[in-house]
């Protein structure tokens, strides 16, 4: 009688333990995706941004150019490409930033302090996203999430390296 | 900030009714964000029910443990838990705020029974400790629910990295600097004199470092008092003091919000001779916004806090001998004094609840990216229907 009690329990304990496993992991997931989503509609934000400042008076036509350019690189880029490109826009946006501080008028400075509360929130992000990413995967590998499959058909998230130079 | 206004739940690890820096920090935010429109709800061990500010949810009496080498006031166990998962359940959250998280309390059952926007905000610095390391494994499911953690110094960010393998944003602990700015000058506190502000009878706040250096000081500058304020038996300690230095030494008591300004912006040199044991280092922040010169031990919150030494004089921890020559220097040159009181008085305003508000809220709306609101966690649901409680968790 005490066994069948005993290997019930255990059954219902690693059970729950699965189930428990599962859902953790699913939210990890989940937070992968979301965390994603975040970041890459903050970075589209400030590609954005970087277009209405390069077509503003203040911007001469060389470092307009070369603005333009970069804010459609790092909106066109693959997901492979999109950390270098998006350093690209930052060192044109630093490039610019220096003398647009200098005198501009009050639409300018508007524009340049949204684009500073943005850095600091994409700073954020970039955190939130490449840990979610790396708990994940270091969950992942994990015997028992192996070995039940708990992951099921979702993708392993890619370990998405900015470069300390993105912002 | 944003117009739109949230539900914000904030739980607090320790008892509410016991002075700390925690229940402080908690009870400031709180008042900055409902000063700003937010709706604002924070669940603590409560010894007096009746006492609390209106904001504030008891969740019964806590019960004293001695963890991490001191004694702390925390709550847990079945009923607890009960209460939480109600508070979470009627509360309609749209985030929630958990301190201290890895502390067994309150803020780690929440984040057990909770499921949506968290965010966790740590501020403890302890060594590296066996203890915390066995535990880990335990942890490491819950803590990974917080959407973003929040580490208040360096050195609770490195405890966190080293402890439980995961990293945190820093943001400083804040204080209302405005507060501080429009302390008073007393004569009676003014001149030659040293403050020392703390409980002077744990070990690790270093008066007895300090009270080894004074010998050394009067001799160089012969005027010079030291003004002791905080709570604790001065009788006690004046009996181990050398008969000749007493009548230098003031005892001023637990000074209240006012007091506490003026005596920072009175003293000559504010001493903060901590041998460890401190996260962030909140007074050294308040001396700055007062306008006082501070002279602190090289551990690593004080150094990081001044700046390695920029906003404040740092001498080497637990060595009398240096904190007397330090003192010296800086006694007998104003000019050097009042530079360095100067640039860390400006210097304070980065801890400004104005600037650090405005961070955790970011952080906030950074964890609520997802758009849902905060609710029961499954797996505690399950359970509640299993133990056929549906009724309270609903």
């Amino acid at each position: 009688m005490t066994t069948v009690v005993l290997i019930t329990g255990t059954v219902l304990v690693v059970l729950w333990y699965l189930s428990f496993s599962a859902t953790r992991l699913d939210r990890l997931h989940h937070r992968v995706e979301t965390s994603w989503a975040n970041l890459d509609g903050l970075l589209q934000r400030r590609a954005a941004i970087a277009l209405e400042i390069a077509r503003s008076d203040r911007a001469d036509p060389a470092s307009s150019l070369l603005l333009t350019a970069a804010a459609y690189q790092a909106r066109d880029a693959s997901i492979v490409n999109r950390s270098h490109a998006e350093s690209g826009l930052s060192g044109a946006l630093g490039l610019l930033q220096n003398d647009l501080t200098l005198e501009s008028k009050p639409g300018e400075q508007e524009l340049l302090r949204e684009l500073s509360e943005l850095t600091n929130k994409i700073r954020v992000a970039i955190a939130i996203h490449v840990d979610a990413v790396n708990r994940t995967r270091a969950v992942r590998q994990k015997l028992i999430f192996k070995v039940f499959r708990l992951a099921g058909r979702a993708p392993l998230p890619v370990t998405y390296e900015f470069e300390d130079d993105v912002l | 900030m944003p117009d739109k206004k949230l539900r914000i739940g904030i739980v607090c690890p320790y008892g509410w009714d016991t002075p700390g820096g925690v229940q402080a920090h908690i009870g400031d935010l709180a008042e900055y964000l409902i000063s700003q429109g937010h709706v604002v709800s924070v669940l603590a061990p409560a010894i007096d029910e009746n006492s609390l500010p209106p904001y504030v949810v008891s969740a019964g009496k806590p019960i004293a443990i001695p963890y991490n080498g001191a004694v702390a006031r925390v709550l847990f166990g079945p009923i607890a838990f009960s209460r939480v998962r109600q508070w979470i359940a009627q509360g309609n959250f749209d985030l929630l705020h958990l301190h201290e998280p890895a502390i067994p309390s309150l803020s780690l059952l929440a984040c057990w029974a909770a499921e949506g926007p968290m965010v966790g905000t740590f501020h403890a610095a302890a060594k590296r400790q066996r203890a915390i390391f066995a535990v880990g494994p335990i942890l490491e499911p819950v803590i990974e629910k917080l959407a973003v953690r929040i580490a208040v110094s360096e050195a609770a960010r490195h405890t966190l990295t080293e402890h439980l393998e995961t990293d945190a944003i820093v943001i400083p602990n804040g204080i209302f600097v405005e507060k501080f700015r429009k302390g008073v000058k007393r004569p009676e506190w003014t001149g030659n004199t040293l403050g020392f502000m703390g409980r002077f009878e744990e070990p690790r706040k270093g008066l007895s470092v300090l009270l080894d250096a004074l010998p050394v000081v009067t001799r160089f500058v012969p005027d010079v008092r030291l003004l002791v304020a905080g709570p604790g038996e001065s009788a006690d300690l004046m009996k181990k003091v050398d008969p000749q230095l007493r009548s230098r030494i003031t005892f001023l008591g637990r000074l209240n919000e006012k007091d506490k300004a003026d005596f920072l912006s009175s003293v000559s040199i504010y001493v903060a001779p901590n041998t460890g044991g401190e996260s962030f280092g909140i007074i050294l922040a308040e001396a700055m916004a007062a306008g006082a010169s501070i002279v602190a031990s090289d551990i690593t919150a004080f150094a990081s806090l001044l700046g390695e030494g920029k906003y404040g004089t740092l001498f080497k921890s637990e060595d009398s001998t240096d904190l007397a020559r330090t003192l010296i220097d800086l006694l007998r040159d104003t000019q050097k004094r009042e530079e360095i009181a100067a640039i860390g008085q400006e210097h304070s305003k980065v801890f400004d609840w104005d600037n650090v508000a405005q961070q955790i809220f970011s952080v906030y709306e950074m964890a609520m990216v997802g758009g849902e609101g905060v609710r029961l966690a499954s797996d505690t649901r399950s359970w509640s229907r299993l133990l056929n409680r549906e009724g309270e968790a609903q």
